[in-house]
């Protein structure tokens, strides 16, 4: 479907403003639906907790962490909450 | 050597960050953060190797939301065999001309998407919960067109047929 076909289906004259909605309901659509995939894989440091999430991320579907012991297989691991023991760990 | 990470790493979001952590059994007991001591001897670590490539994000993201052909028809079809989806080129300033990159289902709810837009616009709150209502109604009917499922009823013995 064109931006002109859904802006004559909905009744809207303005490109622009339709644009910018278009890219709104798309975003609607990522954040509950899986519709496009990317994956990025990073380097894990030692000592470092923290790191970049890829900007154009809109939500997250699993996070793996690479098991060298297992034939490089990379296995999803757990999300934790709450509060921690540990504020920083400099000699892990 | 990292091993069983799925039992040994857990993370967490902070911000536009994700942080991650290594469980680790302790030979020893530590407070925990009230200052008691916990009979629990395992706690998290940072991340105590350096593994190249060794954190996988996946993750949902704009893919090409507007490009230059329509992507839902096909480029060639000859038969049941041979066929070719067509070549999206992103569309980085979209104009009219410009095809949206989800397929029909979804499209629709755009509509309905840009119609509640615009009736919150003009004040007409009403309409544009009508407009959302029928947006996620789409967003069901698309998720549940990748989910056929067959459920067969056995008729009991004593129904008129």
């Amino acid at each position: 479907m064109t931006v002109l076909e859904l802006m004559e289906r909905a009744g809207i004259r303005d490109t622009n403003l339709a644009i910018s909605w278009i890219k709104d309901a798309i975003h609607y659509i990522e954040s509950t639906q899986q519709e496009n995939l990317k994956v990025r894989k990073l380097d894990i440091t030692k000592n470092q907790r923290e790191y970049d999430l890829p900007a154009d991320l809109i939500s997250i579907n699993s996070i793996s962490v690479l098991d060298t012991e297992d034939d490089s297989k990379y296995k999803k691991i757990r999300r934790i909450s709450g509060e921690h023991y540990i504020t920083e760990d400099k000699n892990p | 050597m990292s091993y069983d990470t799925s039992a040994n790493y857990f993370w967490r979001m902070n911000g536009q960050k994700v942080q991650l952590y290594r469980y680790r059994k302790n030979s020893f007991l530590t407070p925990d953060v009230s200052g008691r001591i916990n009979a629990d001897d395992n706690e998290l670590i940072y991340p105590d190797e350096t593994i190249s490539e060794g954190l996988r994000v996946e993750y949902n993201a704009f893919v090409k939301p507007f490009v230059d052909t329509d992507p839902n028809s096909l480029d060639t079809d000859s038969s049941e065999t041979s066929w070719t989806n067509p070549s999206l080129t992103e569309v980085t300033s979209p104009e009219e001309t410009s095809h949206i990159n989800l397929n029909r289902m979804l499209s629709l709810a755009c509509v309905c998407f840009v119609q509640s837009q615009n009736a919150a616009k003009e004040g007409n709150i009403q309409l544009k919960e009508y407009y959302m209502k029928e947006f996620y109604k789409k967003l069901a009917d698309n998720e549940s067109n990748k989910r056929k499922i067959s459920i067969a009823f056995a008729s009991p013995v004593s129904s008129v047929r």
